[in-house]
């Protein structure tokens, strides 16, 4: 097989992987806070990108259609942090998991009843037609894709530094009981976490919508994958994701070109197996010691 | 206790009355999914005669007229859900007649439940051809499903003279894992053979339900060589194909079974469709006075701009004037009399695809086309522009609304036996 046919697989992956990372980095967020992860957050992304096609679909412009679309997604990650993660952690339990499972499975009934069960186009100003570079073909669509999910991890992260709320959140993350100690609002920063994470799920809806099409069912593979990312990189490296995402992502192509269509899950269950076998706190990830 | 059971039977009695003043037909497809467009347009075209029929007072039946009542459930394109609907159709004693099915995996999973009880069935618009060659498979004696609907050997045969006429010799042949995709690759690649090999397969390739990224298995087909894409699927899929080509610049045409033409294909890959053609039956264009009617009566009363899928809403409009002759002629509303006068229609039943002039004939297992209603001249190939399903050519516009107009030459094979 000819070099471009590599290049080609491994750039059109590691573009989608983009998408992987942006979705595990909304496990990241909620994770750094509060210990805890939004198990649902495959349905917050597809009830965001289903709430975002209405939007255009009454007639809201592209561009106006997006801060209203992460307006809903951080609304909805409020919902899920008040109806089933705060309760949990109030009590010391581990009830968020099966809160925000239950949580997301409302969230899929709910829009299969609003929004019916079939898969919708999702329209975009943005052009399909593929641009030349480098004897790769791709689509500015997909290099929407890199820009928006590196536009938004980088804008978080410029505010987990500079801002004095991003230093709270900072603080709350590295040791929950000090922070309180220094007269930080574990709880409102619990809830701005989950608020950036359901922002940040609902980016990813925006973005993969024109290429995937919307769908109840539209997550249920991208969730599979970002929460693979999520462990193999370690839940506490922005950096980390972005790049096991786009791995991944190039893995899988290749290996449904080279091993077949049907054997594209199986380097994300392979990776986690290993991660989870070899190096629990991922690869990027900060073994943490624990006092006693 | 005991009231409630008097009141139950009375009920049931009640009901069993009324039941015997109509004709029940049940309607069955997928309503929900991706199979959606095919489902709700064939059960919208059937509705859409059926209450023609009614208004014009209903059904004559033994000098009564009876109006046509519908029984309808969603198999949402689910094998099993397809199984427990044709159990339930299959319990009932007094159904006349059942239309319905759109895919070839529900057909197999639960027409035995029917056929077992000799309910008479029209299968529409499912096309894939295991679902009668599984009767001639098992050497069912007497059969009591019908088909309405150009099944994939007409079509596989159509597709591959299409690309063979156009001069292509190296061809993909692309299909999805379900049992339509396979049947309609075996289909293709026997066709093929029967050409004699005119066509090179330079590459097989396979997608599932719910894919969305064919980047693979389409750069191998580009890198084989391929210059056009056989391909068998459904809309969602068929459009990731149609968008993954556009992608990688791949500019080889799309040739492939009829339901390249439905709505969700055509949205979904939207100018990238362009140039695709397929089979098809029926083309939203008002050739005929008829089709006209019938076009601008679904526009009007589903409130919709196109019919979500053309060939599904005429198909399932002509099968429902097929089994009301029918009923008229056995001059009962008994599925068991209904079928054998399905096998000998006497009057020619004018159709909005074609006039339908003794569509079927006597079954015999070792010739499913006793039960097939479609042949070659009723099938011209569509394609899709901007938007729209129309005619691949302008000679076949001219045959389909000759057909259309003029009664079809009896069918030969059923004349000779």
């Amino acid at each position: 097989m000819n070099a471009s046919i590599i290049g080609q697989m491994a750039v059109s992956g590691a573009l989608m992987g983009l998408v992987y990372a942006l979705i595990a980095y909304g496990f990241q967020l909620t994770f750094a806070t509060s210990k805890s992860i939004n198990f649902g957050q495959g349905e917050l992304v597809m009830v965001s990108a289903f709430f975002s096609l209405t939007l255009l679909n009454l007639g809201v412009p592209y561009w106006a259609m997006i801060p209203g679309g992460l307006l809903f997604g951080a609304i909805m990650g409020l919902v899920v942090e008040r109806a089933g993660v705060r309760l949990a952690l109030e009590q010391k339990s581990e009830g968020w998991i099966l809160l925000t499972i239950i949580i997301g499975l409302f969230f899929f009934s709910a829009a299969e009843n609003l929004w019916g069960r079939d898969d919708r186009p999702f329209p975009t100003p943005i052009s399909a037609d593929p641009i030349h570079v480098l004897g790769v073909d791709v689509t500015r669509l997909e290099l929407s894709v890199a820009v928006g999910v590196l536009a938004i991890m980088g804008a978080i992260e410029l505010f987990k530094r500079r801002t004095l709320l991003g230093k709270a959140f900072e603080a709350v993350s590295a040791d929950r009981d000090a922070a309180e100690l220094m007269g930080i609002s574990a709880t409102r920063t619990v809830m701005l976490s989950y608020a950036l994470s359901g922002a940040v799920a609902a980016l990813a809806g925006i973005l993969v919508s024109p290429i995937t099409t919307v769908g109840p069912t539209m997550a249920s593979a991208l969730i599979l994958k970002a929460f693979s990312v999520a462990v193999v990189a370690g839940l506490d490296s922005g950096f980390g994701v972005v790049l096991i995402g786009m791995f991944l992502g190039a893995l899988e192509s290749l290996a449904s070109f080279y091993l077949g269509s049907g054997w594209r899950e199986a380097p994300g269950l392979v990776l986690l197996i290993l991660a989870l076998a070899v190096r629990p706190t991922g690869v990027f990830g900060k073994a943490i010691i624990r006092k006693v | 206790m005991f009231k409630q059971i008097v009141q139950g039977s009375l009920l049931l009695t009640a009901l069993g009355l009324t039941a015997g003043d109509t004709v029940k037909i049940a309607l069955t497809g997928p309503f929900s999914g991706g199979s959606a467009p095919m489902g709700t347009s064939a059960r919208d075209g059937s509705k859409l005669a059926i209450a023609e029929i009614n208004a014009a007072g209903g059904i004559l039946v033994g000098g009564k007229k009876m109006k046509i009542e519908i029984v309808e459930r969603d198999d949402e394109a689910k094998n099993e859900r397809g199984a427990l609907i044709a159990q339930e159709l299959a319990a009932m004693s007094d159904l006349t007649g059942v239309i319905g099915t759109v895919n070839t995996g529900v057909c197999m999973a639960g027409d035995k439940h029917l056929q077992e009880k000799g309910i008479t069935k029209i299968i529409c618009p499912a096309a894939g051809s295991a679902s009668m060659t599984q009767w001639s498979k098992a050497g069912v004696k007497d059969c009591s499903i019908f088909r309405f609907a150009a099944h994939d050997g007409i079509q596989a045969a159509m597709v591959v003279e299409e690309a063979i006429n156009r001069k292509f010799t190296k061809v993909a042949v692309v299909f999805d894992s379900t049992n339509y995709g396979v049947s309609g690759r075996d289909d293709m690649l026997d066709q093929i053979k029967k050409q004699g090999s005119k066509l090179e397969v330079v590459a097989q390739e396979k997608f599932n339900i719910g894919d969305k990224d064919m980047t693979a298995q389409l750069l191998r087909a580009k890198s084989a060589g391929a210059q056009a894409i056989l391909i068998w699927g459904i809309g969602p899929e068929l459009a990731a194909i149609s968008n993954g080509m556009a992608k990688i610049g791949m500019k080889a045409p799309l040739i492939g079974g009829w339901t390249l033409s439905m709505s969700n294909y055509i949205d979904n890959a939207g100018k990238n469709g362009n140039g695709t053609l397929m089979p098809q039956t029926f083309i939203e264009e008002p050739i005929t006075p008829k089709a006209k009617a019938f076009i601008d009566g679904y526009h009007k009363t589903f409130k919709v701009g196109r019919i979500p899928s053309p060939v599904a809403a005429a198909q399932g409009y002509d099968a429902v004037y097929l089994m009301a002759a029918a009923v008229k002629q056995a001059g009962s509303t008994d599925t068991k009399k209904v079928k054998e006068a399905l096998e000998d229609l006497k009057e020619p039943v004018q159709g909005v695809i074609a006039t339908w002039n003794h569509p079927y004939t006597k079954w015999d297992p070792a010739d499913v086309t006793t039960h097939e209603a479609f042949r070659r001249e009723q099938t011209v190939m569509g394609m899709v522009k901007d938007g729209h399903v129309v005619f691949g050519n302008d000679a076949d516009r001219e045959r389909l609304r000759k057909s259309a107009l003029s009664a079809t030459p009896a069918k030969i094979k059923g004349k000779k036996k």
